[in-house]
C-alpha cells in the first residue's frame, strides 16, 4: 500500500480549474519530483497536499487514513518553501524548536534534537544566529531542518533550489539527496528544471496543464517520453512533422516498428543526432536528411549546428565545427526518435 | 576662432558665478527666514521659562529665576495632577485602540475581507467633519450617559480620534507581513492563535508600537474634545496650557508647552525606527 495516495484531485481557483483528476502514489521513503513549466499545477499540487487550498473533489490518503479534509496543522506534512519562510524575530535554533515547541516536546529533548539537527545540516555553531544574518544556502539548511525535526511523514519541497546561486546549487543538490537517502524521509520535491528532477528523484511525474503527462523512473522520463510535452520538456527541441510523401534522396526514415505511410510527429535531441559529409549511399535505420550548415555555436564539449533542411531547421550537436553553407548529411538512430502520431494531418 | 571660444566661455562663467552667488544669498535669506519662523516661537516660549518678571519695552526678560519651575514641580501644583492624568487618560487611550486595532488591523489586512475599503474609510470619518461638530455631539450624547465630566468620557472621546491613525497604520503592519511566514507556522502544526501569537504579532509589533505612540501622542495634545467633554471636572495638560495662557501666566503655560514638547520629540525619533519603508509603503492599501 502506498505511503502517500492521491486519487482524482480536482482543484479549481474560482472558474479556473488547476488540477485536474491527479492520480498519484507515493511510497515509503520515495522521492518524487513534480515536474513541469510555471502554471502548470505543481505548486498548487503541493498547497493541496499540505492542505493550503481547498480541494474540489477526489481525495488525499496519508498512510490510508484520508486527509483531503484536515487542517495544514493536522497533516505531518511539512515543506521548504520557496521563500524559505523562515521568522526573521527568532534565531536559528528558535526556527528549528517551533514545530517541537508546537507538539509540546519536553525542553531537554528538543535541545538534543536541534543539536543533531545542526550536525545533519552542518550549521553547528549558529544556533543563536538571526536568520537574517544567514547566506542564501544556510538559509535553506535552516528551512530543511526545521521541516525534519518533527519527523514529518513527507517532507515537502517547493522550487527548494531556485533561490540560489549556479553553483551552490549544485552542491545543495546532492546534499539533499544525499541526506534522504541516509535519513530515508519520503518527499516530494517541485521544480521546473529536468536535471534537478533527474538527479534527485526516484521517480519523475511531468505535469503541463493540471494534468499528469507521465509518470516514471528518471530514465523512463528521459529516454522513451510518453508524450510530446514530455518529450519537449525532456529536452529533445527537434520537432518535426513526417509526412510520407517526403522520403526521397534528401530526406529517409527507416523505423523497424513503425508505418511509414501515416503522419508522424518526430522529436530527438540535437546531442543525439550526428553529422557526417555523405551519407547518401549507406541504408542506415533511424532519420537520415541533408542540409546546410546556417550557423554554429561552441557549446564546450562539442559545437551545435543549426542545419536548414527546407523549411525545417534542425539543430544537430558535432565534435567537430562544419563550415557555414557545406552540405552536410544528419543522422538520427532509431532508439533517439521520439515517434508520436500526428492527429491534426493524418486524416 | 579660438578667441571667440574663450570668450564665449568666460561670459558663460560669468553667468554662472552670477547665478551662483545668487543662489548662495538667496539661500542664506531663506533658511535664515526658516530658522527664524521654526526657532523664534521656541526661543520666546524657553525665555518665558526662566523669566520671573517681563513688561512690555523690554527685550530679555527685567528678573531671571526658576521660581516658576519650583511652583509647577510642586507635588501639589495643578500642573502636575493634568501631567498624571494626563499620560493616564494617553496610557489608557493607546490601550482602548490597541484593542481595537489589532483584531482590526488583522482582518483588514486580508484582502479577501469584504467591504474592506468601506470598512478603512470608516475609521477616517470623524476626521472628515469639522472637530468642533463630531465633539459637540459627541458630548451632548455623553452627557446623556452620564459620561461627562468622567475620565472614561475623555479616554472614549481621544480612542475615537487615535483610531484613525492606529487602524491605519496596524492595516499597514499586517499587511506588511510575508503570508508565506503564517502558512510556514500552520505547515510545522500549529494553529491558527498559536499562529498569530507566536508569528503574526511579533511582526507586527514594530508597526503598532509607532501606532501607539502616535495614539499617546495625539492623546497628550488632544484640547477640543477634552474641553467639549471633560472639561471643567477632568484637566489634562492642554486645558491647563489654555486657562493659563488666558490668565496671562505665561510663565506658567510656557513650562507647560515645554513638558508637552518633550514626549512628542522623543517619540518622533522613536517611531523614525519603527516606521519601516515596507510598512509605510502598504499605508492604505
Amino acid at each position: 500500500m502506498a505511503h502517500l495516495s492521491i486519487q482524482q484531485l480536482q482543484v479549481s481557483y474560482g472558474d479556473k480549474t488547476v488540477l485536474h483528476n491527479i492520480d498519484l502514489n507515493i511510497q515509503q521513503g520515495e522521492m518524487v519530483a513534480l515536474l513541469g513549466p510555471s502554471g502548470c499545477g505543481k505548486t498548487t499540487l503541493l498547497n493541496a497536499l499540505c492542505g493550503f487550498v481547498p480541494v474540489g473533489s477526489g481525495s488525499i490518503f496519508m498512510a490510508g487514513k484520508d486527509i483531503t479534509n484536515q487542517p495544514p496543522e493536522q497533516r505531518n506534512i511539512t515543506m521548504v518553501f520557496q521563500s524559505y519562510a523562515l521568522w526573521p524575530h527568532m534565531t536559528v535554533a528558535q526556527n528549528i524548536a517551533y514545530g517541537l515547541k508546537v507538539r509540546r516536546v519536553p525542553k531537554t529533548e528538543i535541545a538534543e534534537r536541534i543539536k543533531e539537527m545542526l550536525e545533519i545540516v552542518k550549521l553547528s555553531g549558529l544556533e543563536n544566529e538571526k536568520v537574517t544574518q544567514l547566506s542564501g544556502g544556510q538559509r535553506q539548511r535552516v528551512a530543511l531542518a526545521r521541516a525534519l525535526v518533527v519527523k514529518p511523514d513527507i517532507l515537502v519541497l517547493d522550487e527548494p533550489l531556485s533561490n540560489l546561486d549556479a553553483k551552490v546549487r549544485l552542491s545543495v543538490r546532492h546534499e539533499i539527496k544525499a541526506l534522504q537517502q541516509r535519513l530515508g524521509f519520503t518527499s516530494v520535491i517541485v521544480t521546473h528544471d529536468q536535471e534537478e528532477a533527474l538527479v534527485m528523484a526516484d521517480r519523475v511525474a511531468v505535469l503541463n496543464n493540471g494534468h499528469i503527462e507521465q509518470i516514471g523512473t528518471p530514465e523512463e522520463i528521459y529516454q522513451s517520453p510518453k508524450t510530446p510535452f514530455v518529450a519537449d520538456f525532456m529536452g529533445a527541441d527537434n520537432r518535426f512533422v513526417y509526412a510520407p510523401k517526403i522520403t526521397g534522396k534528401a530526406f529517409r526514415l527507416y523505423l523497424p516498428k513503425t508505418s511509414l505511410e501515416l503522419h508522424h510527429l518526430i522529436y530527438f535531441r540535437s546531442s543525439a543526432a550526428s553529422i557526417c559529409k555523405d551519407l547518401d549511399n549507406r541504408n542506415l535505420d533511424g532519420l537520415t536528411l541533408t542540409g546546410t550548415v546556417e550557423q554554429s555555436a561552441f557549446l564546450g564539449q562539442n559545437y551545435r549546428h543549426n542545419v536548414r533542411h527546407g523549411e525545417q531547421l534542425i539543430q544537430a550537436d558535432s565534435p567537430d565545427c562544419w563550415p557555414l553553407d557545406s552540405e552536410v548529411s544528419v543522422h538520427v538512430p532509431p532508439h533517439a526518435l521520439y515517434v508520436y502520431p500526428h492527429m491534426a494531418r493524418s486524416a | 576662432m579660438s578667441r571667440t571660444v574663450t570668450m564665449e566661455r568666460s561670459s558663460v562663467n560669468a553667468i554662472g558665478r552670477f547665478k551662483l552667488r545668487w543662489g548662495f544669498w538667496g539661500q542664506t535669506l531663506f533658511i535664515t527666514l526658516l530658522a527664524l519662523a521654526f526657532f523664534g516661537p521656541v526661543v520666546n516660549l524657553l525665555l518665558w521659562t526662566v523669566a520671573e518678571s517681563w513688561f512690555f519695552p523690554h527685550a530679555v526678560p527685567n528678573e531671571w529665576g526658576l521660581k516658576y519651575w519650583g511652583q509647577v514641580f510642586n507635588p501639589y501644583s495643578d500642573v502636575s495632577g493634568s501631567l498624571f492624568t494626563s499620560v493616564m487618560i494617553a496610557l489608557a487611550s493607546v490601550m482602548v485602540c490597541l484593542l481595537v486595532s489589532i483584531p482590526a488591523g488583522y482582518a483588514m489586512s486580508r484582502r479577501s475581507m469584504p467591504w474592506r475599503l468601506a470598512f478603512m474609510l470608516l475609521f477616517l470619518l470623524p476626521q472628515a467633519f469639522p472637530n468642533l461638530t463630531v465633539y459637540m455631539n459627541m458630548a451632548r450624547i455623553f452627557y446623556s450617559w452620564n459620561l461627562n465630566g468622567t475620565i472614561l468620557g475623555v479616554i472614549l472621546v481621544h480612542s475615537v480620534h487615535g483610531l484613525m491613525y492606529s487602524v491605519w497604520i496596524s492595516v499597514a503592519a499586517f499587511s506588511a507581513i510575508d503570508p508565506m511566514l503564517s502558512r510556514a507556522s500552520r505547515n510545522l502544526g500549529a494553529g491558527p492563535i498559536y499562529t498569530f501569537i507566536h508569528v503574526v504579532l511579533p511582526q507586527a509589533t514594530p508597526g503598532l508600537i509607532a501606532a501607539s505612540i502616535f495614539v499617546f501622542l495625539e492623546s497628550l495634545d488632544e484640547f477640543t474634545g477634552t474641553f467639549f467633554v471633560g472639561a471643567p471636572e477632568v484637566s489634562t495638560l492642554p486645558l491647563l496650557l489654555y486657562s493659563a495662557s488666558m490668565e496671562g501666566n505665561y510663565q506658567i503655560s510656557s513650562i507647560t508647552a515645554l513638558i508637552l514638547l518633550v514626549p512628542s520629540i522623543g517619540f518622533m525619533l522613536l517611531i523614525n525606527r519603527f516606521m519601516r519603508p515596507e510598512v509605510l509603503s502598504k499605508l492604505g492599501q
